[in-house]
């Protein structure tokens, strides 16, 4: 019975371990970071918004910003590794706006989480978040048609 | 070392041929000819715009093919070709439509968002449909279509590579489409330059006799990538700058050589930089910014050109050979050739990503042989007699 007690710890201890190690990125961040070189991309997309709200729970996060284009949008991340589709409202290369399908997913990188966003107007991005005290660093990567994008984000936590 | 330099604004692009051309070219062009103004289609006829067939009807009524990505002739009565997906026409079309989305003038033909149907298919020499691998179609939906579509020379399967950059994957077919044997890259993942299990908007492929295969990584990571053949990466070469060694935008590459070469469209760069097979630079050569190149059977890299819109004919030290070309929409000309293909009987094929179309040259009676671009021999498909 004790050995089998243990051995049930022993199993349990790296999820657990894990789960500790995944920060929780809930909040309200400021941009800190000047405007990368090589932005913007068009249309807004992957323009580090001056606000991003996050909010984080055990099955996902929402993030609510303007990163996703030129108007502000609540996208959602589901945090089980399955993928999170809808439709709605993108700007394409060339500036008209149409309803196109989106898609996220995330997976953790030991205590980063790399967030992927896709739509089908070929707008798409790579966020890799990690967490320091007060202080939320996303390096991102975009891809459209055009150039690709690379920068380091930073953004601090508003009390 | 003998160079051509061919990086002029496009609006000039008639110029180039009796600029840039080397002198004894430019005395060939003084006997009649037979290209017309820019020898426009070198020693090739004026391509039938009806070809393929069945390109006008094939898609849905009032849609028309969009980008064209690529196109390979597997043999003259097997060609498969890249479609970029569909576009809604306009609700009015002049009567002088020809029947591709360039004649719109609107770049790229990937705006609207086109419906990625009919994104794989098979004609036969006259443009006849043989197959159409729509059970595929669903692979670029989240993308913008094939880009690139290949058989390596030396694969006696004939497995059919379709490179996706935007979906940052190379996608391996069985000939007959009926199978997808393997996926290089992770599907939408894309990776930065260390990465060696994920790609970055991949352009281009081409192959060593051992299967070893190279693949131009591309829009996003500005690199080459070497595989071994059953797609283990083994290494890769290039950071993003503009040195030796370094990329922007490599766009094309072409494999041979004795000992063998391989030669990289660095097309933000305007050049194609040569290495060896373990990707020491070894040569540039500038002045073009091929969007696309090819190995012929005679050991000559063929190269489209993305500014002057010519194809050019390069010895392997980097000696023009040989050019033809320009820009437009009417049949004949080209607007942004994305892929070359020939055929054993010496037809060639281009697509076009602006133009929206693929188009076939047939070679004029008569013409020089050394101007045909010829396709490699691929190897006899096992258990097959033929080509």
């Amino acid at each position: 019975m004790t050995m089998r007690l243990a051995f049930l710890l022993l199993a349990a201890l790296p999820a657990a371990l894990s789960a500790q190690a995944r920060p929780d990125f809930s909040g309200t961040w400021k941009h800190a970071s000047s405007m990368p070189a090589n932005y913007p991309g068009s249309n807004g997309w992957g323009i580090p918004s001056p606000t991003v709200v996050i909010t984080q729970n055990a099955g996902g996060m929402t993030i609510e910003s303007g990163q996703f284009g030129r108007q502000s949008m609540k996208v959602v991340f589901r945090l089980d590794g399955k993928d999170n589709v809808w439709e709605g409202p993108s700007a394409s290369q060339s500036g008209s706006t149409a309803i196109v399908k989106w898609r996220t997913k995330a997976s953790w990188d030991g205590s980063r989480l790399v967030i992927y966003t896709w739509n089908t107007a070929l707008n798409q991005m790579r966020d890799t978040m990690s967490l320091s005290g007060n202080t939320l660093t996303i390096v991102r990567a975009t891809e459209q048609p055009g150039p690709s994008t690379n920068a380091t984000l930073t953004y601090t936590k508003t009390p | 070392m003998r160079r051509t330099f061919l990086v002029l604004p496009a609006s000039v692009a008639l110029l180039i041929g009796l600029l840039t051309i080397p002198a004894s070219l430019q005395e060939r062009r003084a006997s009649p000819a037979k290209g017309g103004v820019g020898d426009i289609t070198g020693p090739y006829e004026v391509p039938d715009p009806k070809w393929p067939a069945w390109a006008h009807p094939y898609p849905k009524p009032g849609h028309i093919w969009g980008s064209q990505g690529g196109v390979f002739a597997e043999s003259p009565n097997r060609i498969y070709l890249a479609n970029r997906g569909e576009l809604k026409l306009p609700d009015t079309v002049p009567p002088n439509f020809p029947g591709n989305w360039g004649f719109f003038n609107q770049q790229a033909a990937t705006q609207p968002i086109a419906n990625m149907v009919n994104c794989i298919v098979v004609v036969d020499g006259e443009g006849r449909l043989i197959e159409a691998w729509n059970q595929w179609d669903h692979l670029f939906e989240w993308g913008r279509g094939p880009h690139q579509v290949y058989i390596s020379p030396y694969d006696p399967e004939r497995h059919v590579w379709v490179v996706d950059d935007m979906r940052h994957a190379i996608f391996k077919f069985t000939h007959d489409g009926k199978r997808l044997v393997q996926t290089i890259g992770i599907l939408d993942e894309f990776g930065d330059n260390d990465d060696l299990t994920r790609l970055r908007r991949p352009t281009m492929i081409d192959w060593l006799p051992d299967g070893t295969f190279f693949v131009a990584d591309g829009y996003g990571n500005t690199r080459v990538v070497k595989y071994d053949k059953d797609g283990k990466p083994l290494m890769k070469w290039g950071t993003r700058g503009t040195g030796p060694g370094q990329f922007n935008t490599p766009h094309g590459i072409a494999v041979g050589g004795s000992p063998p070469r391989v030669f990289v469209s660095d097309r933000g760069n305007r050049r194609i930089q040569v290495f060896d097979v373990n990707g020491t630079f070894l040569d540039e050569w500038p002045g073009i910014a091929p969007h696309s190149m090819m190995m012929s059977a005679d050991e000559h890299v063929w190269a489209v050109d993305s500014i002057s819109d010519r194809i050019v004919k390069f010895d392997l030290t980097g000696n023009v050979e040989f050019s033809f070309g320009q820009f437009g929409t009417r049949p004949g000309y080209t607007w942004a050739m994305h892929q070359i293909s020939a055929d054993q009987d010496g037809n060639l094929f281009i697509a076009e990503v602006f133009g929206g179309r693929t188009q076939k040259y047939r070679p004029r009676p008569g013409a020089n042989p050394t101007h045909l671009v010829r396709g490699r021999s691929l190897m006899p498909m096992a258990g097959s007699t033929g080509n």
